[in-house]
């Protein structure tokens, strides 16, 4: 994501989610979320397969 | 009191060289004298110590047997559920909370054990921080040097044990902030297999990704101890239903045939030259030449972040809607924008996280257990922003756990052990077994200690 991309997107999702971002915390939001697309991208460009299924299991009766 | 280790203290207990209570009131002297300077503690729970210790006393003296940690002072994280105090986690906003109404499962094994509560212990806010810098409670000195960090999320769990306050103490590991304090404080410390230990009562950070265990100062009492906090607990729904596997009487077979590697590759590539020697010291030590490499080690610590952020933020959504100020400011705006984390993101890191579970079982096939450095380097001064690692700049707070996250990611069970005089601060390694082989790791880390590599003297103060 660019930088552009980013202030938009944390604009309209924290809009979305009504979770207000005052303009003192915005530059840290902005930053960390800078961080946590970084990383998040290295998970994203990875191929997987239809077979590699979620890790968390639901286990009814246990 | 202060250099005895678990094992003696209720050795000397049971033989009655000394008293449980005389035990407890030494701890509790020891406490006050020296939580000034650490900031271990955020509580000191005096009158139950001293009443456990009388009921332990009081068994002796009508020749009842003594369980296995009878009269032992520990300690917990302020995240596990303590009867009648209320769990603050290292947060402010929890202080509206009503008192814990009973223990936690593990608080209520240890009582089990006889083991005698001193008190709740410092951490990182909502355990999300490796450095225990907290706003509310203070920080966490490193007892070998108190300008630098003890360490986190359980910065209070290493540092009480580090310091001789107690021998023994609880805390969770998430990410690595059981290994990291450890790893900075010179400790041992384990984090069991992902669903071994009953998380019942402990405040959450990452349902995922949480775990909880104890620290202590050598082998045996880590063994020890964990295996009175083993057992079934039908509360939790993340404990597996396994029997329990008891390791104390594993240990004296030393290595014997274990097949032992070190991790190379991502984890030589993120380790300064005191991680990198400490791993050569117990390679030597284990006459292990044998690497290994886990193949997509930086990737899984990404999508042990990423996990982090969405299931760590869903938790706080309504505070960080309603008093974002009341957070401490050292996590307040990652939490925030960890709450902004699409979806597509965590499921996709939740598939990744299966594939590379397979893809680290395959390269395990031939290898028990992995030896690995716990923390790029020893402990940071305390207000450092970032830490230099091979001649680039990372920031502190997120990174001391960069070589903790991939392997805790998918729920391994890890010892970790100290090594000191590499350098003026102990470093720790991470001593990695298969799934539910605890009793491997701690037969290596056994060894170590029993080779001179290993050891966790009480730092002088």
């Amino acid at each position: 994501m660019t930088p552009d991309q980013i202030e938009k997107y944390v604009d309209a999702a924290s809009a979305a989610l009504e979770l207000p971002v005052s303009a003192a915390h915005r530059p840290g939001v902005l930053e960390n979320f800078t961080r946590l697309a970084q990383l998040a991208a290295l998970v994203n460009e990875f191929p997987l397969t239809p077979e590699d299924e979620p890790a968390p299991l639901w286990k009814p009766g246990v | 009191m202060k250099s005895m280790d678990a094992l003696g203290i209720a050795a000397a207990i049971g033989a009655g060289r000394i008293s449980a209570v005389e035990a407890a009131e030494a701890a509790l002297k020891t406490i006050d004298a020296l939580d000034g300077k650490i900031h271990a503690f955020t509580a000191v729970t005096r009158e139950r110590a001293l009443a456990e210790a009388r009921a332990i006393d009081n068994a002796r003296a009508a020749g009842h047997p003594l369980p296995p940690l009878a009269g032992v002072p520990y300690a917990a994280k302020n995240l596990f559920d303590i009867e009648s105090l209320t769990t603050v986690a290292g947060s402010k906003i929890n202080r509206d909370l009503p008192p814990a109404k009973e223990d936690s499962a593990l608080v209520a094994r240890m009582s089990g054990a006889g083991a005698v509560l001193q008190g709740a212990l410092n951490m990182d806010e909502y355990a999300f921080g490796f450095t225990t810098e907290n706003a509310h409670y203070g920080t966490a000195r490193n007892p070998h040097d108190l300008t630098r960090v003890a360490g986190g999320s359980s910065g209070g769990s290493g540092a009480a044990v580090a310091a001789g306050m107690v021998p023994l103490t609880l805390g969770t590991d998430t990410n690595g902030s059981i290994r990291v304090p450890s790893s900075l404080c010179g400790i041992f410390g384990i984090k069991p297999t992902y669903g071994r230990l009953s998380r019942r009562g402990s405040y959450p950070f990452t349902c995922s990704l949480d775990h909880v265990g104890p620290f202590a100062r050598s082998a045996a009492d880590l063994a020890a101890v964990y295996d009175a906090l083993q057992g079934q607990d039908t509360r939790d729904y993340a404990q597996a239903r396994r029997a329990m596997e008891p390791t104390q009487q594993l240990l004296k077979e030393g290595l014997g045939n274990l097949r032992v590697a070190v991790a190379s590759g991502y984890f030589r590539e993120n380790a300064g030259p005191q991680a990198l020697a400490a791993v050569a010291a117990a390679a030597k030590a284990l006459n292990v030449s044998r690497e290994i490499i886990l193949p997509e080690a930086q990737r899984a610590r990404a999508a042990a972040f990423v996990i982090t952020a969405s299931e760590g933020s869903n938790l706080h959504l309504a505070d960080l809607r309603s008093r974002p100020d009341d957070f401490d400011p050292a996590i307040r705006d990652r939490f925030l924008a960890n709450a902004l984390t699409p979806v597509q993101w965590y499921v996709q890191a939740q598939r990744f996280r299966l594939w590379f579970y397979h893809a680290v079982m395959r390269a395990f096939a031939d290898t028990d257990v992995i030896i690995a450095p716990a923390t790029p380097v020893a402990a940071t001064p305390v207000g450092a922003d970032t830490f230099e690692l091979n001649g680039k700049q990372l920031p502190a707070r997120p990174s001391m756990g960069i070589l903790t996250q991939p392997l805790s990611f998918i729920g391994l069970p890890i010892v970790a052990v100290p090594v000191h005089g590499l350098g003026p601060l102990p470093i720790g390694l991470q001593v990695i077994a298969k799934p539910w082989r605890e009793a491997d790791a701690l037969r290596v880390a056994a060894a170590l200690e029993l080779a001179g590599v290993a050891s966790a003297p009480v730092a002088q103060l």
